[in-house]
C-alpha cells in the first residue's frame, strides 16, 4: 500500500514540477494545485499501512477494536485540504481578474514593463484568452 | 504559568476582521474599530510583555487539551517581543494608510485583510507547534495575496503571480515536511519534539534517517518566506508595486516571520545533533551573501521605495546571522535587531509614503529639497535612516554592536562583512537623504499630484513609528534584558519545555508513532 502511494505521489509531484515550469498561468496554477494533492498523499503515507502485517485491516478510531488507523494525519490533511481549497478559489479569481484586465495569461508577457500597446489586437479592448472566455466566465 | 486570556490575540482581529466585511463600503467605523482593535492587543500584548520580563512562559492549551494533543499558544520572551513590536508596525501602518490609500483600497476589502494578516501573524508568533505554524503563515499569506492585488494594476497582477507561486510552493513543502515529521517522531509539538530529539542524541540513539533533510526541506521553507539569499528574488517586485501603507506593513512584518520561524524551531528541534553539522554552514553562507548582496544591490537603485525594499534583504541577513551562531548572545542579538528594524523599516517606508504625495514620485532624480518643504517629514526621514544604518545612540547600533561583537569570535569575516554592509548602508541612506531632502529640487522635478491637505494620518503613524524606534535604541537595556532571556530559552530549552509541555507523554512512549 505504501508502495502504490509512493508511486503516486512521484507521479503527482513530476506532472506538477511539468507544469509549473510553463509559461500559462493556467497551466502553472495547475500544477500548484496537484503539488498541493501530492502532499497530501505523502501526508496520508505517514499514518502507515492500513494493511496489517498478519493481514486484516486497521479499524478507523470512531469503530473501535484492538488495531486502529492512526486518525492524525488525516486531520492534518482536513486542515490542508480546506487550505488548498481557498487558494485554489483565490488563484483561479486572480486568474480571470487577470484575463479581463490585460487579455493575457502568459508570465512573459504579463512580466514586461509596459502593457504591449503596440500590438493591434490588444491596443482596443482584451482579447479573448483560449479556454477562458473573458464572458462566460460561469459555466 | 498559564494565561487562558492568549487566544485573544488571535481571536480579536478574526471577530473584527468579520464585522469590517460586514462594515464594507463605510469607511469611518471601520477605522475606528481597526485601532481599537490593534490597539487593544498592543496594550494587551504590552502587559503580558511585562509580565515575562524574568524569563516567564505563558501557556495556554486550548480546551484544557494537555500538550501533545491539543493545540497550545506560547507566549515567551521571543514571541512577546516580536508581537509587541508587529502590533506597533501594524498600529502605525494603519493609521497611515488613512491618509495615503486611494479611497477605492480603503472602502474595497482592506480593513478585514489587514486585520486577517494579523491573524496569521500572531497565531505564527503565538503557536506551540509545527502544524498551526503552517496554518498561521497560510493564513497570512492569504491576507497578503488579497492586499498585493487590491486595486489591481496590470504591473501589480504581474507581480502578485510571482510571490503568489513561490509561497504555494514553499507552503506544500511545509506541509510534507510537517507530515514527515510527524510520521518520524510521531509528534507536531515543538516542546515535545525537543524532548524527543534532545534524549536520542543524549541516548547516542542518533537521530532518525532523514530527518537532516526534513531540516533542510524546513530551511528552504522559512528562508524562501524570508528572503534570504537564494530565494531572496520575489521581494523587491512585490515591495514595490502595492500601496505604500501595504508595502509598509509587509516590510514589516512577513520577512520576519520567515526568520522567526527560523529562530523558533532550528535551535530547539531541527538543528540538534548531527543537523547543527549540516544547517549552522548553511546559514552562514546564506547569511553573509544576504547581507552583502542585499546591499550591493540598494546602493545601485535609483527609486526610493526599491532602495528601500532591497535593504530590507539585506536586512535579513544580520539576523541570520545571528540565528547562524546557535548561541544565547547571538540569539538575543538577532532577536533585538528583528525587533528596531520592524519599526524602523516600516516607518522608511511610510516616509517614503508621504514623499511620493508631495512630490509625485519616488525617483530620486524628480525629488529634492524636501526637507524645506516637510520638515517634520525630513527629520523622521533622517532619525529612522541613521537608526537602520547603526548611528550610536539609535537602535540599529545596539543590535549591530551584539551581532559584531558575538560574531568576532565565531565567524569573524561574517563580522567583517557585517561592517562593510554596515558602510554602504550608510553610503546609500545619505543618498537618499541629500538628494531627496538636502539638495535643492532638480530641473526635472514632477509636481505634486495628491491634494495638499489631509496627512495627518500619515504624521500620526510615521511620528507613532519613530518615536518607538527612539526609545527601542534609548531604552536598549531593558529590551535587550527580554531578549536575551529569550536567547537563553533557545539555546537551553528547558524552561520552554517544562512550561509548555510538562507531562512529555509523547516522548515516555518512545517517540514512535
Amino acid at each position: 500500500m505504501t508502495t502504490v502511494l509512493a508511486i503516486c505521489v512521484t507521479v503527482m509531484v513530476t506532472v506538477s514540477v511539468y507544469l509549473m515550469l510553463s509559461r500559462e498561468l493556467k497551466s502553472i496554477a495547475m500544477g500548484v494545485f496537484l503539488l498541493g494533492h501530492g502532499a497530501n498523499l505523502a501526508i496520508l503515507a505517514m499514518s502507515g499501512s492500513p494493511v496489517l502485517p498478519w493481514g486484516g485491516l486497521r479499524q478507523p478510531p470512531i469503530l473501535g477494536g484492538e488495531h486502529l488507523v492512526d486518525a492524525l494525519p488525516q486531520a492534518l490533511i482536513l486542515t490542508a485540504i480546506v487550505i488548498n481549497f481557498a487558494v485554489m478559489g483565490f488563484f483561479l479569481t486572480l486568474l480571470i481578474v487577470t484575463a479581463r484586465k490585460t487579455g493575457t495569461l502568459n508570465v512573459d508577457e504579463l512580466a514586461g514593463e509596459e502593457p504591449p500597446r503596440s500590438s493591434p489586437e490588444l491596443a482596443s479592448e482584451p482579447a479573448p484568452v483560449a479556454g477562458l472566455e473573458t464572458r462566460s466566465v460561469a459555466d | 504559568m498559564t494565561n487562558h486570556l492568549l487566544g485573544l490575540l488571535v481571536v480579536i482581529p478574526m471577530a473584527t476582521s468579520v464585522v469590517s466585511v460586514a462594515l464594507v463600503g463605510r469607511r469611518r467605523p471601520q477605522r475606528v474599530l481597526g485601532v481599537l482593535s490593534l490597539g487593544s492587543m498592543l496594550l494587551l500584548s504590552l502587559r503580558w510583555l511585562l509580565e515575562i520580563r524574568d524569563g516567564d512562559v505563558l501557556v495556554s492549551q486550548m480546551g484544557a487539551w494537555p500538550a501533545p494533543f491539543g493545540i497550545t499558544l506560547v507566549f515567551d520572551s521571543l514571541s512577546g517581543l516580536l508581537i509587541c513590536a508587529g502590533l506597533v508596525v501594524a498600529l502605525g501602518c494603519y493609521v497611515h494608510g488613512f491618509s495615503t490609500l486611494s479611497p477605492e483600497t480603503e472602502r474595497r476589502y482592506f480593513h478585514p485583510l489587514a486585520q486577517l494578516l494579523m491573524v496569521g501573524v500572531n497565531q505564527c508568533f503565538l503557536t506551540g507547534d509545527l502544524f498551526n505554524l503552517f496554518v498561521g503563515f497560510e493564513i497570512m499569506l492569504m491576507a497578503s495575496y488579497g492586499l498585493l492585488s487590491i486595486g489591481g494594476s496590470r504591473r501589480q497582477m504581474g507581480q502578485a503571480y510571482k510571490y503568489l507561486v513561490l509561497n504555494l510552493v514553499a507552503s506544500t513543502v511545509f506541509v510534507i515536511s510537517a507530515g514527515l515529521v510527524y510520521g518520524m517522531l510521531g509528534t507536531l509539538n515543538l516542546a515535545d519534539l525537543a524532548r524527543i530529539v534532545s534524549g536520542r542524541v543524549a541516548s547516542g540513539e542518533g537521530l532518525p534517517t532523514g530527518f537532516v533533510a526534513v531540516s533542510v526541506l524546513l530551511l528552504f521553507v522559512f528562508g524562501a518566506k524570508g528572503a534570504m539569499f537564494p530565494l531572496w528574488f520575489w521581494l523587491p517586485d512585490t515591495y514595490h508595486t502595492p500601496p505604500v501603507a501595504v508595502a509598509a506593513l509587509f516590510s514589516g512584518l512577513l520577512t520576519k516571520v520567515g526568520v522567526y520561524a527560523v529562530a523558533r524551531t532550528f535551535p530547539l528541534v531541527f538543528a540538534v545533533g548531527e543537523a547543527r553539522d549540516v544547517v549552522t554552514p548553511l546559514l552562514v553562507v546564506s547569511a553573509g551573501v544576504t547581507m552583502f548582496l542585499g546591499v550591493l544591490g540598494a546602493v545601485s537603485q535609483h527609486s526610493v521605495r526599491r532602495i528601500l525594499a532591497i535593504h530590507v534583504i539585506s536586512q535579513v541577513g544580520y539576523m541570520v546571522f545571528g540565528l547562524s551562531m546557535m548561541t544565547t548572545a547571538g540569539l538575543a542579538g538577532a532577536l533585538y535587531y528583528m525587533v528596531q528594524h520592524m519599526v524602523v523599516k516600516s516607518s522608511l517606508f511610510l516616509c517614503c509614503g508621504v514623499m511620493e504625495r508631495h512630490t509625485g514620485s519616488d525617483d530620486l532624480d524628480k525629488v529634492g529639497g524636501l526637507l524645506k518643504r516637510d520638515t517634520f517629514l525630513g527629520v523622521s526621514f533622517f532619525v529612522a535612516a541613521m537608526s537602520l544604518v547603526g548611528l550610536p545612540p539609535l537602535s540599529g547600533f545596539f543590535g549591530k554592536l551584539v551581532l559584531i561583537r558575538e560574531g568576532w569570535g565565531i565567524h569573524w569575516w561574517l563580522s567583517v562583512i557585517a561592517l562593510l554592509t554596515g558602510a554602504l548602508t550608510l553610503l546609500s541612506m545619505l543618498k537618499v537623504w541629500t538628494t531627496g531632502f538636502w539638495l535643492p529640487p532638480g530641473s526635472e522635478t514632477s509636481t505634486p499630484t495628491g491634494e495638499p491637505g489631509g496627512l495627518r494620518g500619515a504624521y500620526v503613524g510615521i511620528g507613532f513609528l519613530v518615536i518607538t524606534a527612539l526609545f527601542i535604541g534609548l531604552a536598549a537595556e531593558p529590551i535587550y534584558d527580554i531578549a536575551f532571556h529569550a536567547g537563553e530559552q533557545l539555546t537551553d530549552p528547558t524552561v520552554y519545555i517544562e512550561a509548555v509541555d510538562p507531562h512529555g507523554l509523547v516522548a515516555s512512549l518512545g517517540g514512535s508513532g
